[in-house]
């Protein structure tokens, strides 16, 4: 690779008929082995022979002087057309940020090292500036290699590659362009890539050295999500064996020291954001219900306070929408009885919809009247709010502290998210959030002792709060074969990294030396979870593997059912409608079918989901989900088949295979006429949730997942027969390796029960 | 949580926690680990690292976290609304005993007396009030010139300190602060806001009308030393009053207003009757203790003189429900019971001769103290033990009050009570 690159160097742009040969040949013998890579040798960014201000320039020796001169020409330097005027407009913009002014500083410290630690606030600009300055200094259409610049969130990526398209005066998926998960808008003449953590590592599978890429950023790394951490782990492997590659670490919290340390003592540039002082209160005594407290706070505020937006931090989508409407209420009363100013309230989650997602950034509302008392909005937030996403003009921020965090115990083997305190470092960037646009606000609803005593430093990494089963694969995958020293940040509890372990081994993605199977390396194509992806693959084997694709991709979206508190018991009977009797994975498939019959019978979907209380949006994102997957089945030989409707297996076909992929996840009934599941292995006692369809108890069942509320729930649970479990997983149904007790019990009858069938039948 | 609490059963496996996967070593999972050389008790990853440093022990075992299913905000106690009344007092008579100076006692007493008015206002006007943490200066707490303390910071400090006038009002709370702030900026903002208040307040007048009708009938039974107290409290209201029924122009408003003054008598009514109801029965009571009286005379002038210095306290323990600032929601069932029974506790305080039928008692009341110990005494009421009701007529006012009975408020409320007694011996 580093021979190909330095002769393209060598004849630079002059030659670039004779580069792009060179680039078809090296394509023809490469791209059986790797197609990720074929992207890269297609790429002819440059060969439309216009010459631009950038041919002057000279790779990692540039200056900030030298870039601004080229963004101030008339023609772009990418794509040698005239600049648009709106360009110049936002270019004024981006020249006042508090970035630019430290433009040749950055360049400075990037062309000295490899690995650069940059910390800026939200605000500061780095997102959209600092991937730029790296383009006009890394030349990326040179040698054909691209910046990537990875993001924690999907609405991130595409939003924020839509904005530097524009600040670059592009097409969007042309030279800039961005890759989620499912959605690859990128073109061959891409040379920087908005895209999100997990599908960097997607793409790292296939190419370990990332070679694609001449300078990876890692935004939001403070965020410390699964796949950030992972890819930090591979990158500092990766820049000891690539001296070429450069990685730009920025994070938004000045715990940065934590990075340094880690990528071998980095530098650190630090670019102070634009942010003004916010003022905390804390309230004397702790309060009683924090909800209550908030909304309050919220109309003491707008009655009290001067002008200005709230914030107001909750933990789901239940209180918050509860929340707002009981501000909205309060509110109106208070316009009604006093001159109060209007406030619109504004809820903000991320199973939103987009466009109501994108409905806080509206301005806030004018005075009722001339001269009266002006409007403000108030948004009521999850914790998307408090790094990411920066709404303009809030100045007062309400925080109960409290959020909603995944965890995960490796001994029960549950993942659930549970409200819990936040850190201390939240707390401060909740804070912080008051401060953009002028002195702010922040209410904390707790007291200054909890603050100190209650609260944890920092908020835990994801890698310690989840299961670990997709990221052993994946880091299998990705050819990490000694999992105890692998240098992760935060290295995962050793139980976690057990658990993760013994499931993959069970699924048989992993063999008895813990090397990874073939079932495994298939497994870790899908971009789903082990025991998902092995019911997938296994799915032929039962004659169901359409009906088990939709399924799995009904799986991987939220809730397809709607619940609305005002119409509960309608909702209910409508999803009666789709009930089978034997569990709610085959009622999902039945509103799944109702929903494509409804969409070929050239009805109105929308409406027809909304009279079926079923989320119009999730089935159409399983729609979507279920195409990409059928993809991913078809470049890999799996084949599509159904049993016919009309065989009475069909039903216990597809039964079938769900335990063939979740028979980790099985509940047995503690005795015949109790209500309460134990189970299998792990010996917990659940309850079958009450949103299930299934009516008459069953002894077995399989479930989906393990919900913790007061009482510990199963969710989304289908019949199965114990003697499949025998037949399916006999490894992990072993008897011999079950506790004495009922479970052991029962399936010592059944193993007779079948052992006397085929005695019968060989008599016979 | 006591008796009084919802129930909330939930049954446990035999092993929750699932340790017999935990020990067991020989899961596929610990075979692998351990065959690439990992030791239990290690951390995973490179051994020595320079970034172990910050390694906790969420890096060694999972993160355990308390299941909250309730919207109790942060740092707070379940049973904060069950605060025992008046414990102020019995931290009083041991600081006492524990040689503390009389200043430091008074000041402490002050204190929390300013906290009670606090919380008081607070209910009233329905305000949350916030104390100040300083200024959040980049990613930095820092504080005022005037202030303190700073909060905790991890990270590196960088120096700059903003300084802001609004920030000398160190102690006072937040809400007059601001409020105060204002008025200096611009004083005819303020008078909109403060209609805001008003209007804010006439919504609840009726909730706060019961209230103040409560107040009265209370007023009406007490003591002297409480009068001057409720009094100022009642001045406030009827300025508030005033503020507001000026304020209301509109006819809707007065309706509201005359029906509200309706349901207030209609109110003050039923507290009279009851009233009545609980005169009589603390009779009953008294006359019931006095035939037990009659010997030991001589200490009954002590007991009369500390009685009525504890009567005074007791007055100025007035029932706060917590120390929380969300204002409790009054219309509960729960709390309106209970405000009743503390009336009528209140009550029997109060009158002369249900106390002097107590004080007559033969029974030294130091002895009670001992044994109540909260469970004992629950067992013995309700075994109807006599000792349990000759403890005294004040406790007697409260056991047959009809829906509190068996629960564990009264168990709280009773040594409160008989503490006042004890106080009235010591000091």
């Amino acid at each position: 690779m580093a021979t190909k690159r330095s002769s393209v160097e060598e004849d630079s742009s002059s030659q670039d008929s004779k580069r792009v040969r060179m680039r078809k040949g090296a394509d023809a013998e490469d791209e059986k082995f790797n197609p990720y890579l074929a992207h890269q040798y297609e790429e002819a960014s440059n060969a439309n022979g216009f010459s631009s201000p950038l041919d002057k320039l000279e790779r990692h020796k540039t200056t900030a002087e030298q870039a601004s001169k080229c963004e101030d020409s008339d023609l772009s330097p990418w794509t040698g057309q005239p600049h648009s005027q709106r360009y110049f407009g936002i270019l004024q913009g981006r020249r006042n940020l508090p970035v630019q002014k430290q433009r040749q500083e950055f360049l400075d410290m990037y062309h000295r090292t490899q690995i650069l630690v940059f910390v800026g606030e939200t605000g500061s600009g780095k997102t959209t500036q600092i991937p730029q300055y790296v383009l006009y200094d890394e030349l990326p259409h040179l040698d054909g290699k691209l910046i990537a610049c990875t993001q924690p969130r999907r609405v991130a990526a595409m939003s924020v590659a839509q904005r530097v398209a524009d600040e670059l005066d592009v097409k969007l998926g042309e030279e800039v362009g961005y890759s989620i998960r499912f959605e690859n808008k990128t073109g061959p003449k891409t040379l920087l890539k908005y895209m999100t953590d997990g599908q960097l590592l997607r793409e790292s599978m296939h190419d370990h050295d990332m070679s694609r890429y001449s300078c990876i950023i890692l935004d939001e790394a403070h965020e410390r999500t699964l796949a950030t951490d992972i890819l930090m782990a591979l990158l500092k492997q990766i820049a000891s064996r690539r001296k070429d590659l450069k990685i730009i670490v920025m994070s938004a919290t000045l715990d940065a020291q934590k990075f340094q340390t880690y990528f071998y003592n980095a530098p650190l540039l630090a670019v102070p954001g634009r942010t003004y002082p916010v003022e905390i209160f804390y309230t004397p005594e702790p309060e009683r219900d924090y909800v209550e407290a908030a909304v309050r706070t919220v109309l003491q505020i707008h009655a009290t306070e001067p002008e200005g937006d709230i914030l107001l931090f909750l933990t789901g989508e239940e209180e918050i929408e509860d929340a707002c409407r009981r501000i909205s209420l309060e509110v109106d009363d208070m316009i009604r009885e006093s001159d109060a100013g209007p406030m619109k309230v504004y809820p903000l989650y991320g199973t939103l919809p987009p466009a109501q997602q994108q409905r806080i950034f509206d301005k806030a509302p004018g005075p009722l009247r001339q001269g009266g008392r002006p409007g403000r909005k108030c948004v009521v937030a999850t914790n998307i709010a408090e790094t990411s996403l920066t709404i303009d003009g809030i100045v007062y921020v309400v925080d109960p502290g409290f959020s909603k965090q995944k965890i995960y115990n490796p001994r029960s083997r549950v993942e659930s998210l549970l409200v819990s305190p936040i850190s201390k470092a939240s707390a401060q960037q909740r804070a912080g959030r008051a401060g953009r646009t002028r002195p702010g606000k922040c209410f904390r609803l707790y007291t200054e002792k909890a603050f100190k005593k209650e609260l944890i430093e920092q908020t835990y990494p994801e890698i310690l709060r989840s299961n670990l089963a997709n990221t052993v694969l994946e880091l299998k995958k990705l050819g990490v074969e000694d999992l105890v020293h692998f240098d992760l940040m935060d290295p995962p509890a050793p139980e976690t990294m057990m658990r993760a372990l013994e499931e993959l081994n069970y699924l048989a993605c992993l063999d008895d030396d813990g090397e990874l199977t073939k079932l495994g390396s298939l497994a870790s194509e899908f971009p789903l979870d082990p025991a998902l992806a092995v019911m997938l693959i296994s799915s032929p084997e039962f004659y169901c593997s359409n009906e088990i694709l939709s399924i799995t991709s009904l799986l991987s979206v939220p809730q397809i059912w709607v619940r609305p508190n005002n119409a509960r018991k309608r909702a209910d009977e409508m999803k009666m409608q789709f009930a089978h009797p034997d569990g709610d994975h085959l009622t999902l498939l039945n509103a799944y079918h109702a929903f494509k019959g409804a969409e070929q019978n050239g009805q109105d979907v929308k409406q027809w989901c909304h009279e079926h209380f079923l989320s119009f949006r999730h089935l159409s994102s399983a729609d979507n989900v279920r195409a990409q997957l059928k993809r991913i089945m078809e470049t890999h030989d799996i084949e599509l088949m159904s049993t016919p409707f009309q065989d009475k297996d069909y039903y216990t076909n597809i039964r079938r295979a769900l335990v063939s992929g979740f028979f980790m996840q099985v509940a047995m009934r503690e005795s015949s006429n109790s209500k309460v599941y134990k189970t299998v292995k792990d010996d917990q006692l659940v309850m079958i949730h009450p949103s299930t369809v299934v009516q008459s108890p069953y002894d077995w069942v399989v479930y989906n997942e393990f919900v913790l509320t007061t009482k510990q729930y199963v969710r989304t649970v289908t019949n199965i027969k114990p003697e499949w479990l025998l037949e399916i997983a006999p490894i992990y149904y072993d008897i011999d390796t079950f506790e004495k007790g009922e479970i052991k019990s029962a399936l010592t009858r059944i193993t007779e029960k079948i052992r006397r069938r085929q005695a019968m039948k060989g008599g016979r | 949580m006591g008796l009084a609490a919802a129930k909330n059963k939930r049954k446990l496996g035999t092993d929750p926690n699932n340790t017999k996967w935990s020990r067991n070593t020989e899961t596929f999972g610990q075979r692998m680990l351990r065959s690439q050389g990992w030791e239990p008790g290690q951390y995973l990853g490179v051994q020595g690292a320079e970034h172990a440093q910050w390694h906790t022990e969420a890096n060694s075992t999972h993160i355990r976290v308390v299941l909250k299913d309730d919207q109790l905000g942060l740092g707070a106690k379940r049973n904060n609304g069950d605060e025992c009344t008046g414990l102020d007092a019995f931290q009083m008579l041991l600081g006492r005993l524990n040689g503390k100076s009389e200043d430091a006692l008074e000041s402490e007493r002050k204190a929390r007396e300013d906290h009670k008015l606090n919380v008081y206002v607070e209910r009233k006007l329905g305000t949350i009030r916030f104390v100040s943490g300083g200024f959040l200066v980049g990613d930095q707490v820092v504080d005022s010139p005037s202030g303190k303390k700073e909060v905790s910071q991890p990270s590196s400090a960088t120096g700059s300190t903003v300084t802001s006038e609004e920030e000398t009002e160190e102690a006072a709370p937040s809400k007059k602060r601001s409020k105060k702030r204002k008025t200096a900026e611009d004083s005819s903002d303020g008078e909109e806001r403060k209609k805001a208040k008003k209007e804010k307040k006439d919504k609840k007048s009726k909730k706060s009308k019961k209230r103040k009708a409560e107040a009265e009938a209370e007023v009406d039974a007490e003591a002297l030393s409480k009068e001057k107290k409720s009094k100022k409290r009642k001045t406030t209201d009827d300025s508030d009053e005033d503020a507001s029924s000026a304020e209301q122009s509109s006819k809707e408003a007065d309706i509201k207003e005359s029906k509200a003054e309706r349901k207030e008598r209609r109110e003050r009514e039923k507290q009279e009757k009851q009233e009545r109801k609980d005169k009589r029965r603390a009779e009953k009571a008294a006359s019931k203790s006095a035939t037990e009286s009659g010997d030991d005379t001589s200490t009954e002038k002590k007991r009369r003189k500390g009685n009525s210095a504890s009567m005074a306290t007791s007055g100025t323990s007035t029932p706060v429900l917590s120390g929380s600032s969300t204002p409790t929601i009054m219309g509960s069932s729960r709390y309106l019971a209970r405000q009743k029974f503390i009336a009528q506790k209140k009550l029997a305080f109060t009158d002369s001769t249900a106390l002097n039928q107590v004080r007559s008692s033969p029974y030294p009341l130091v002895l009670y103290f001992g044994r109540l110990t909260l469970s004992d005494l629950h067992d013995q009421v309700i075994a109807g033990a006599i000792d349990c009701v000759r403890v005294s007529a004040l406790l007697f006012v409260m056991i047959p009050n009809g829906p509190e009975f068996g629960r564990n408020h009264q168990q709280r409320y009773i040594i409160p009570q008989i503490r006042f007694i004890s106080l009235k011996r010591g000091g």
